[in-house]
């Protein structure tokens, strides 16, 4: 037990990762609001990119920009944060579109709450509407 | 309602500890040594400048080494921006909004 707790506080960032993945899937499945659904699903991405960043750390190193002054010292890895830079056009897309969608419906419907949605499109498939 | 959030966090914590027993069998955090610093790592750091040019070498890598990566990104968000321009579009032909 207590060679366990060491190992995690050694990985302390990948613990804050976790904690940070946690939250976003609470938000995810327990509110009823699309604008917080997509929060969390914003929220569960920065836990992904805090996992890979500090996976390409090193201690005591400097950033990937090779100056005069820090020639000798050993620099980060820098393709996790090449690899990052993707995930974030892809976050940042599936973001936009999601919110269109929302708008969409919110102009349809006349709210965003996926209960309330999904309990208007039931009634209307009882009473044969389309 | 309520009891179904609180199976949910209960799911959530059951899972939280999966993945913080997974994490703490991970190579030690910042060490020069890990598996992820490998063969790959010594060529960006050691060939960057004179193979492409850039100080940078994160700029390298986007914009030299994985170009087509970079390009694709770019397509992507294209993509996004077409789609979520459509989506809000208004109908023409008067019909119904629907």
């Amino acid at each position: 037990m207590n060679k366990l707790l060491n190992k995690i506080l050694i990985n302390y960032p990948y613990f804050f990762a976790v904690i940070l993945f946690a939250i976003g899937v609470a938000t995810i499945v327990t509110r009823s609001n699309m604008f917080k659904k997509l929060l969390g699903l914003n929220i569960m991405e920065s836990a992904v990119y805090l996992m890979f960043i500090a996976a390409g750390n090193i201690r005591g190193a400097t950033e990937p920009i090779i100056t005069d002054s820090n020639a000798g010292s050993t620099i980060i890895n820098p393709l996790p944060s090449a690899l990052m830079l993707t995930g974030i056009v892809v976050s940042v897309s599936v973001t936009a579109f999601a919110l269109a969608l929302i708008l969409r419906m919110y102009k349809h419907y006349g709210t965003t709450d996926a209960i309330l949605i999904a309990e208007m499109r039931d009634k209307n498939e009882k009473w044969g509407n389309k | 309602m309520k009891i179904k959030n609180i199976v949910m966090f209960l799911l959530i914590i059951l899972a939280s500890i999966g993945f913080v027993l997974a994490i703490a069998e991970l190579p030690p955090y910042g060490m020069p040594d890990n598996p992820i610093h490998n063969g790959v790592y010594d060529r960006y750091v050691g060939d960057a400048i004179s193979e492409t040019g850039s100080i940078n070498i994160v700029t390298s890598i986007v914009l030299d080494y994985r170009a087509y990566d970079t390009m694709f990104e770019t397509i992507v968000l294209f993509t996004a921006t077409i789609a979520s321009v459509i989506t809000l579009k208004k109908s023409k032909r008067g019909e119904k909004d629907r």
